[in-house]
């Protein structure tokens, strides 16, 4: 029998597509203390050789290999990220409503969204969906007792596809019977619809469907039952630990009710909101549309430091010149630096000027991120006087914001803060982002193995996240 | 028990006026519709969007402040153009300001594609049997097609 002692260790691992990253914390009088971290290469072949490496750096006394591990002993907590990460698409009916509410759903689960179909899928929607390896298919559209035209036909045509992942049915269910009979060949979850009545969002029971295949088909299909079983433990996709670790912060931390979380990676970059979409004591301004959840991520699949470098700087080169930020000159040479980090995506800058590349790439990262995420807010002039219509989630509240992921953490460590840059709008709409915030660099870039913590101990992984976390000066 | 009759409500462009709007969502509804109210300041897109997600059967657009002409023009085209061709549009209120010729105001709504135009004295008992019988003939009509 265990005897229960005050100091309990535990072992996080984090499997990413490149690196497999480990630490060793200790629980002790209620307080979460970082012991060590590790890395070691990810196995791709065989995940399992990657985890047990950085386990045996951690905890070098363990017979990690020993089949009767003592999980009450050492607690194992993991997450993956490895091939690619949580595969997505959603197929919803209108853009703005139940597609956007899919997509929601989706990224609070800690997917990425490869593709977003609104209304009726074309045959060339049908291939993209077959030949791109997705994990999940969400389909969803209708309120409940609403639209049920889309719904089927997409069903259909679904069905006639050779599409062989987990399909998701979370849309008007007054069909839920006709698309279980449509999709009886196919790996069919129905859950409740993400928006039974007009405009209310119900994500909850997808994120469930979605964790659940996720242990079920896709930790198995990525070769990770091994550690499932022997650890009596169940992985998370990694952006899901980093979603629970902002919600056990906003929930828990004080001073940290209205804070963002900036990710940028190679290949995507993610933003997380914590905060109340709208104010409803306002008396001058009103909500249009889906009114957002509290904890929001998004996912940007086209803006990244590397994989994603060339499609980024296209988004961004044009504000970088008018605002003189960079020469003409210059943005050819940071286009050809662009080029060269995408097809050598492990590339670090050596020069000056390099750095200064990348500081731009991830400066327009950020600012498209951020943008995408928020609302806007416009001017409408009534017979009362005017009012301001605000769609989408409104930011300005935010007074924190967190870089994480490879890039801000080495840039943490030089001790480098990361704005989201802002440039002159002309359009009629305010766009609804954070514009007066302190900034933190997770400089050890630890939250997503603090993260894998989260939903066990709330208050003791979101004390020690802010612990862990640099805060820098962002110059002017 | 037969299929309840959805309909999409609001008031349209930048009128705010609300007192309206909330005793035509107590009416429908009470008299058995699914009423889908999104309130004012409503814009095409949206009674449009609210109509495709929800099935409606009928889109019940309100003016009060005199830019009806200007607010209402080109609805029906757009819901041609999403795939709601033969969905009920009626609009009513204030359609235009100052003392003009209702019927003058009605036959301009209906060449917009507007199904029925309600002046503000309507009788609301009415409009609901109206209403009621428009959706009984278009079902009927989808029936036909099929």
């Amino acid at each position: 029998m265990k005897t229960k002692t005050d100091s309990q260790q535990l072992i996080c691992v984090d499997i990413g597509s490149t690196y497999t990253k480990g630490a060793l914390f200790a629980l002790k009088d209620g307080k979460l203390e970082l012991l060590d971290r590790q890395l070691s290469p990810t196995t791709v072949e065989h995940l399992p050789d990657g985890f047990y490496s950085v386990a045996k750096k951690l905890v070098p006394s363990q017979d990690w290999k020993r089949p009767d591990y003592d999980h009450d002993e050492l607690p194992v907590f993991f997450s993956s990220s490895a091939k690619g990460g949580l595969k997505m698409a959603v197929v919803g009916l209108v853009p703005d409503m139940s597609l956007h509410i899919g997509r929601l759903a989706a990224f609070s689960a800690g997917a990425k969204v490869y593709f977003s179909y609104p209304y009726k899928l074309a045959r060339k929607h049908i291939r993209e969906i077959e030949s791109a390896d997705l994990d999940i298919l969400l389909l969803c559209g209708g309120t409940d007792g609403g639209n049920e035209f889309y719904v089927q036909a997409n069903a259909e045509k679904l069905a006639a596809s050779s599409f062989s992942g987990t399909i998701i049915y979370a849309g008007n269910s007054t069909v839920d019977e006709e698309i279980e009979e449509i999709l009886e060949d196919k790996k069919l979850v129905i859950t409740e619809n993400v928006m039974p009545e007009f405009g209310e969002l119900n994500i909850e029971p997808v994120r469930t469907a979605i964790r659940e295949i996720f242990l079920e088909q896709i930790v198995a299909g990525r070769g990770l039952k091994e550690l499932v079983n022997k650890f009596d433990s169940r992985p998370l996709p990694t952006p899901l630990a980093v979603y629970n670790l902002a919600k056990a912060i906003g929930e828990n931390v004080p001073g940290w009710d209205s804070f963002g979380m900036l990710d940028i990676g190679g290949a995507t970059t993610d933003f997380y909101s914590f905060c109340e979409s709208f104010d409803p004591d306002s008396s001058d301004s009103m909500l249009k549309g889906v009114a957002e959840p509290k904890l929001k991520r998004t996912v940007e699949g086209d803006l990244g430091m590397r994989v994603t470098a060339v499609s980024s700087f296209e988004i961004g080169r044009e504000e970088l010149v008018n605002s003189e930020t960079l020469s003409e000159d210059e943005a050819l040479a940071m286009h050809e630096y662009t080029e060269k980090v995408a097809a050598d995506t492990s590339y670090l800058p050596d020069l000056p000027e390099e750095k200064a590349f990348d500081f731009h790439l991830g400066g327009i990262c950020a600012r498209h991120a951020v943008t995408r995420h928020a609302g806007t807010m416009k001017q409408a002039y009534t017979a009362n006087g005017r009012v301001w219509v605000q769609t989408g989630k409104d930011l300005r509240k935010i007074n924190k914001i967190i870089g994480t992921g490879g890039y801000l953490a080495s840039l943490g460590r030089e001790n480098k803060a990361l704005a989201v840059p802002q440039y002159e709008d002309k359009s009629d709409a305010i766009s609804l982002v954070p514009t007066d915030y302190l900034y933190y660099a997770d400089t050890q870039y630890i939250l997503p193995l603090v993260g894998n913590l989260a939903e066990k101990y709330p208050k003791q992984s979101a004390k020690l996240a802010i612990e862990l976390l640099n805060q820098i000066k962002i110059k002017d | 028990m037969s299929k309840p009759m959805t309909v999409v409500l609001g008031v349209i462009g930048s009128d705010c006026h609300s007192v309206g709007n909330t005793i035509l969502n107590v009416f429908f509804t009470e008299q058995g519709f699914k009423v889908v109210n999104l309130g004012v300041m409503v814009s095409q897109e949206e009674y449009i969007a609210a109509a495709i997600e929800t099935g409606a059967e009928a889109i019940l657009v309100s003016s009060l402040y005199g830019h009806g002409e200007i607010d209402c023009a080109g609805l029906r085209e757009k819901c041609i153009e999403q795939g709601l061709d033969d969905i009920i549009l009626y609009v009513g209120g204030n359609l235009v300001v100052g003392k003009t010729d209702y019927s003058l105001v009605e036959e301009k709504f209906k060449k917009m594609g507007y199904n029925r135009v309600f002046s503000p004295e309507f009788p609301l008992e009415d409009m609901a049997e109206l209403l009621r019988q428009d959706i009984r003939k278009r079902r009927q009509e989808r029936e036909n097609k099929d």
